[in-house]
């Protein structure tokens, strides 16, 4: 029996490790462009009649020489520093703001039955299927015109936090669906109010979906670069990723500052995801629930 | 109370608030569209006076044209003031302080800018041979004073602007629109009367009550607008015979004065009165005449946007009235008492979507029954207005292929072909992600395997790095010389392929990368998901003697699904929409064969600033995404648990 | 009459006083997309006319890529800066359109208008109007790595003998790379056989039998003579001359900054082209102007700072610092101009260039045109084919936009 298993990871590791190597080939990419010190991508240099082995040693993603030039140049050449705590601010808000407003929403589509639900739902739904090549100038008529929050924090979050909440909700709803609605009316009858039941029994069992929406309504933040350029009126105020966006556009591009500048960006959410991990590890709150 | 009884009373209510909302809203209409007829009125008359001062003055030398112009200005005392610029000169005015002829000074930068506009917007409607730039320009800052310019002409070459100042006030040929409810209530409360009435005789049948009901509303509503409208009509009437006599008193003023011999005769188009493209409007001929047939076009195409205007009103009354009949509204009213604690819940969320994403929405949808370009988007509505147009271009466009000697050439730039390719790459993008999303998390999902945290990590990646870069890097490793994946077939002895020159290779560019990017989320939302289930479902199953398979298909797959449906149904509205992949790594190519809707759309408004007809394709792949969402929603409603 | 005028000089003082007291307490504001040594220059000239006339400038850099969008959303609607820089392929567009650009010509003496290198002020002006003052210009020229290429070809024929000696196409080695396929590179073949986009009462003229010739030229390096490797692109162009695989490029003053500092690299004017009677290539001038905004609410200032961007004075900070090439003709009398290989370079390649037309309609013709020459380099069209059916897509477009009313 033990044998089998081990003989069942082994197959499960092959897949996992070509499938790691698959989706960090192109990564490699970025962090050899990265680290090579140069702004062009470093093209495979082949003899006349290459054979396996040299064209082998030419897709390894090796920049010619290391050099941690292009990250101190990123950091240093503008405000790189302030627009990423910007962005962390800006993400952090959106987060929280997103996730507690699609929270309290999927609760009620999840355990109401209203008038208008379905209709409900399915606006949510709708609003995410109109294209935004056309939403922008609307989009500045209201944040920045009608409600004046141009250049400021509060207009960005709301714009995000809306654009993350219908994926929350649907989201969330989908997985408080799927717990057992007898908790909740033993709680019920033990007297507990709907307020405490959502605070104290329905939110902690959903911790893995509102890690994921969590995660989810963060990178809606945490990568839009077109809004936070428009609606933004100082340099101070700028995100990364406007920032970023610097080193390429227009007639020149330095595509080593921009892969530096990626990594940089990427760290956080990686971060993020190692943090939030905890709550998709299997067995811990399902096997609680009677 | 028996249900007859509660559908009269009911009736009898929604009859008179879809009334009174109704007239309201056909008052507010009438009295909007009699200020547009006032002011139009007023820009008219200024317009008529600039441009026959502008005739008079067309081939005098200087002196005579200050002398021309300061004598109309004495005899006509709505004339506030004129001036004539040219260039940097003040030519002429009727203003002792300004002494002029002189040059202009910094505060009338205005007026130089305005002279060099109107002579580009003559310019370039000569040059293109349509008429597209005002030449006239109005103003009215203060309301009554019309400021209006014109181009001044002379010797037959563009000289300079004239600008007039012409007075309005206490001119009012329309006399005080005369109070009409009256009738309207009267009616009402007849029909108020007759409704109570119909409630003695309870065994009617209730279909003829509600059609009875509706019936009486339409004629009410119907007979107050007819009432109004006639109105209308007798003031564009009035109008245009207020003109035709200015113009008769104003010609009559310049012949006496010897200025100009005006051919009155009335096959020839009047010159004086013109619309801000000063082409004749041709209300009135030149010998002051109204002819009959064209003021009655005038009068239809004026009202025809109007006419619909008031359809759509009485419609949304009936839609009310309908709405009391069959106890929507009360039912609503109860439904938001009974249901208070759950919208508490909702309304947050729901307000800043309706904020935030249905005005943009109504204003993209408005925008796509308009003919809005770069070229006039700040024009007024009314005029970028053209119904169904757009939507008759993209969809009634059937040239999709054409058959040649050497066999079918795909036309890629038509509709239906690029809605085919973004069906396809929606599809197989989703399987993709949500194969391979899926694998990885059961796989991710396995008791005691070593190095989970690590995998998940690295997992993510590339969702995590910003994806401008990542998809560039994948745009170079198809480079069919020096990218990667090129090498690595050659490597195995296969043959380099040129992969953005074939429709099909070119898709396959696209694909990969997308699905490279959308598998980590599809990972992690299954991974979530799979935390639901609880684990002794499966230890009750595998005593039971179900096998992986089994246990797979009978308690996997049923728990996924609440959790599941939703993101494949999000992810199918964004890969359809997914517009940074396929503009970055394959550019549509070849030809635009590979362009999906998306990025069609977003070519035609930023490249060829057709922001209307981009504004129809996007609300077309709304209606596309809407039925999908629509049915895809009813299918799975079914299988929702609980 | 003596009391009148000493009303009128009361007020006209008063009138001067409240001018000067709103420009003591005035802030002007200006947009660019310059990241580096070029907004390090703009910053500092702000800072210098803050110290000359007491006007705060305040500066704010916006990525290129969301610059556009960021000034037609909020220009007309009332908000954004004072001045904006710009280049001049969007002048057209935003005057058509409307509230975005002010007319400056009232504002210009004689003096301004003689200051720029000729042609300048043309890609600033819209039919007949002028609506910014041009700062620096931007062209192709011919860059060469000196390592592998002794004297410059000055011909089409010395360009093809020489490139042809330096390719090897199995090792991935070219003599000569440029971006062929995108029309903006392609203009300086296409100028030099007398071919044009749009004649001067602008009207769409792309299909013609020169433009056709010119790209048969460009086919000719690219399949006959071999010498261009495939599917080129900004990042495949300068990764290859870094690495010393091409010989020679045409490029820009932006390229200039990408080149790796192992590489020894030499300037020269564009060839000539003996195919097309011998008359040299000509490229596009992108010329960036300094425009007021028409949202400004201190237009005369503004005015008046766009003017020192463009004065000698302003025009060394930008060319020595900021790496430009500034349109004041008097700074290339500067030494320290002239003797700069680079800036030196671009200027000679001057003589032989055209503004990139102004007009609206240009924007239409980027996507059909590459897609023509995309099909004319996969071999799927003959070059006359190929220009036809852009030109046809290209007058649709520009018809739907030219609409009367």
């Amino acid at each position: 029996m033990a044998d089998i298993k081990t003989k069942n990871h082994l197959l499960l590791h092959v897949v996992l490790i070509s499938f790691t190597v698959l989706a960090t080939y192109p990564v490699l990419w970025v962090l050899a462009l990265a680290f090579s010190g140069q702004q062009s991508v470093g093209l495979i240099d082949l003899p006349k009649d290459p054979g396996f082995i040299e064209r082998f040693r030419s897709i390894l993603p090796m920049p010619a020489h290391l050099s941690v030039s292009n990250f101190t140049e990123v950091w240093t050449d503008q405000d790189f520093g302030r627009w990423m705590w910007n962005s962390a601010v800006v993400s952090l808000m959106t987060t929280m703001l997103g996730v507690f407003l699609a929270c309290t929403a999927a609760y009620a589509f999840s355990r109401f039955r209203f008038p208008g639900r379905n209709t409900g739902m399915l606006m949510f739904l709708v609003s995410q299927m109109f294209p935004g090549t056309l939403m922008l100038i609307p989009l500045f008529i209201i944040i920045v015109k009608w409600l004046e929050l141009g250049n400021t924090y509060v207009g960005l979050v709301i714009v995000y936090a809306t654009t993350a909440i219908p994926f929350c909700v649907w989201m969330l709803k989908g997985y408080f669906d799927t717990i057992p609605y007898d908790i909740e009316e033993s709680a019920l009858i033990d007297g507990a109010s709907r307020l405490t039941i959502f605070w104290r029994i329905i939110l902690p069992l959903a911790k893995p979906a509102i890690a994921i929406t969590a995660l989810f309504s963060f990178m809606t933040a945490w990568n839009e670069f077109i809004l936070a350029s428009i609606f933004m009126e100082s340099e101070l105020n700028y995100t990364a990723p406007v920032g970023l966006r610097f080193f390429v556009g227009g007639f020149s591009s330095q595509w080593g500052y921009f892969a530096a500048g990626s990594v940089i960006v990427s760290l956080p959410v990686v971060g993020l995801f190692l943090h939030l991990q905890k709550y998709l590890i299997s067995g811990l709150t399902a096997g609680s629930v009677k | 109370m028996n249900v007859a009884e509660h559908l009269k009373r009911s009736a009898v209510l929604g009859l008179g608030v879809s009334i009174l909302l109704t007239l309201v809203l056909s008052t507010w209409m009438f009295r909007a569209e009699e200020g547009e007829l006032r002011l139009q009125q007023r820009q008219r008359l200024a317009v008529m006076h600039a441009n026959a001062l502008a005739l008079s003055v067309a081939d005098t030398d200087v002196g005579e044209t200050g002398r021309r112009v300061s004598d109309i200005q004495k005899l006509n005392p709505q004339i506030e003031s004129v001036i004539i610029v040219g260039g940097m000169q003040l030519v002429a005015s009727t203003r002792a302080e300004d002494a002029a002829p002189r040059r202009l000074e910094r505060e009338e930068k205005a007026l130089f800018d305005l002279s060099n506009q109107i002579r580009s917007a003559r310019e370039t409607n000569q040059g293109e041979e349509v008429v597209r730039k005002k030449i006239i320009q109005v103003d009215e800052k203060v309301a009554g004073h019309v400021v209006v310019t014109v181009p001044y002409i002379a010797h037959g070459e563009f000289a300079g602007i004239l600008q007039m100042k012409f007075n309005t006030t206490g001119e009012d040929v329309f006399g005080l629109t005369p109070d009409s409810y009256t009738l309207p209530l009267l009616l009402l409360v007849a029909a108020l009367i007759a409704g109570t009435l119909l409630r003695m005789s309870a065994d009617k049948r209730i279909d003829l009550v509600k059609l009875f009901v509706i019936g009486i509303f339409l004629a009410i509503a119907m007979l107050y607008q007819n009432q109004r409208m006639e109105r209308y009509e007798q003031m564009v009437v009035q109008a245009n015979q207020a003109v035709a006599e200015k113009y008769l008193a104003t010609a009559e003023q310049y012949d006496r004065l010897g200025y100009l011999a005006l051919a009155i005769d009335n096959s020839s188009a009047n010159l004086w009165d013109t619309d801000h493209y000063q082409r004749p409007l041709g209300l009135i001929a030149a010998d002051g005449s109204i002819p009959a047939e064209t003021q009655a076009a005038h009068f239809e195409k004026r009202t025809r946007f109007f006419n619909r205007i008031l359809w759509a009103i009485n419609l949304l009354g009936v839609a009310v009235l309908l709405m009391f009949i069959y106890g929507f509204a009360a039912r609503t009213y109860a439904a938001l008492k009974e249901h208070a604690y759950a919208y508490a819940y909702v309304t947050p969320a729901m307000i800043g979507m309706l904020v935030l994403v249905f005005f943009p929405f109504i204003y993209g949808i408005t925008l796509a029954f308009t003919d809005t370009t770069l070229f006039n988007e700040f024009l007024p509505f009314q005029d970028r207005w053209i119904g169904w147009d757009n939507f008759k271009a993209i969809l009634g466009d059937f040239n999709l292929y054409q058959n040649t000697p050497d066999g079918i050439i795909w036309n890629y730039q038509n509709f239906y072909w690029t809605l085919l390719v973004t069906v396809v790459w929606t599809i197989t993008n989703v399987t993709i992600g949500v194969t391979v999303g899926f694998l990885l998390a059961m796989a991710l999902n396995t008791e005691g395997l070593r190095g989970k945290a690590i995998y998940r990590v690295i997992l993510i990646l590339p969702w995590a790095i910003p994806n401008y870069i990542t998809a560039l890097v994948w745009r170079g490793m198809f480079h069919p010389q020096f990218g990667v994946i090129n090498q690595m077939l050659q490597m195995f002895g296969m043959e380099p392929v040129a992969w953005f020159d074939g429709v099909a290779s070119s898709f396959l560019t696209g694909l990969a990368t997308n699905g490279w990017l959308s598998f980590p989320f599809m990972m992690v939302v299954i991974l979530g998901a799979l935390q639901s289930i609880p684990r002794d479902m499966y230890e009750a199953a595998e005593v039971e003697g179900a096998n992986p398979w089994q246990r797979l298909r009978y308690i996997t797959l049923p728990l996924l699904k609440p959790t599941l449906i939703p993101a494949i149904v999000l992810s199918v509205v964004w890969t359809f929409n997914m517009f940074n992949i396929i503009f970055l790594v394959s550019g549509g190519q070849p030809a635009g064969a590979n362009e999906i809707l998306i990025t069609k759309a977003y070519k035609i408004a930023f490249e060829n600033y057709q922001y209307a007809y981009a504004a129809a394709y996007s609300t077309v792949i709304f209606i596309i995404l809407l039925v999908y969402g629509f049915f895809q929603t009813r299918i799975t409603k079914a299988t929702e648990s609980y | 009459m003596k009391r009148l005028l000493q009303i009128l000089f009361t007020v006209g003082s008063l009138f001067i006083a409240g001018i000067f007291t709103v420009a003591q307490a005035a802030e002007l504001i200006v947009w660019h997309a310059y990241r580096g040594a070029e907004k390090t220059a703009i910053e500092k000239l702000a800072k210098l006319y803050e110290t000359k006339k007491g006007v705060t400038v305040t500066t704010l850099a916006i990525p290129y890529d969301a610059y556009a969008d960021k000034i037609s959303a909020s220009v007309p609607r009332g908000k954004g800066p004072d001045v904006f820089i710009y280049a001049q392929d969007r002048l057209g567009g935003w005057i058509e359109s409307g509230k975005t650009v002010e007319p400056i010509d009232f504002f210009m003496d004689d003096a301004t208008r003689a200051q720029f290198l000729p042609g300048m002020l043309d890609a600033m002006t819209y039919k007949g109007t002028v609506y910014g003052l041009p700062l620096n210009y931007k062209s192709i020229t011919l860059i060469y790595n000196k390592a592998l290429v002794k004297t410059p070809p000055k011909t089409s024929a010395e360009l093809v003998k020489l490139a042809r000696s330096l390719t090897n196409a199995d090792s991935g080695r070219y003599g000569l790379a440029y971006w062929y396929t995108n029309f903006y590179f392609h203009a300086a073949l296409m100028n030099a056989f007398g071919g044009k986009v749009f004649d001067k009462d602008g009207k769409l003229v792309l299909n013609s039998k020169e433009t056709v010739a010119s790209i048969k030229q460009m086919m000719k390096w690219y399949k006959q003579d071999g010498i261009m490797p495939t599917e080129p692109s900004e990042t495949l162009v300068s990764s290859m001359f870094n690495e010393g695989k091409v010989a020679m490029v045409f490029n820009g003053p932006w390229f200039i900054g990408e080149i790796s500092p192992s590489i020894d690299f030499g300037l020269a004017v564009l060839p000539v082209i003996d195919e097309a009677g011998k008359k040299p290539m000509r490229p596009w001038l992108t010329i960036e102007g300094a425009y007021v905004s028409a949202s400004s609410k201190q237009k005369d200032m503004a005015y008046d700072f766009a003017k020192f961007l463009a004065s000698e004075e302003a025009g060394l900070v930008l060319a020595l610092e900021g790496r430009q090439l500034h349109t004041n003709a008097a700074i290339y009398k500067d030494k320290r101009v002239s003797d700069d290989v680079v800036l030196k370079a671009f200027h000679d390649q001057l003589s032989s260039a055209e503004p990139m037309p102004n007009r609206a309609e240009m924007t239409m013709m980027w996507s059909p045109a590459t897609t023509a020459m995309n099909k004319v380099v996969k071999g799927n069209a003959t070059p006359e084919a190929a220009l036809k059916e852009a030109a046809g897509a290209i007058q649709d477009g520009i018809n739907a936009l030219h609409k009367g009313r």
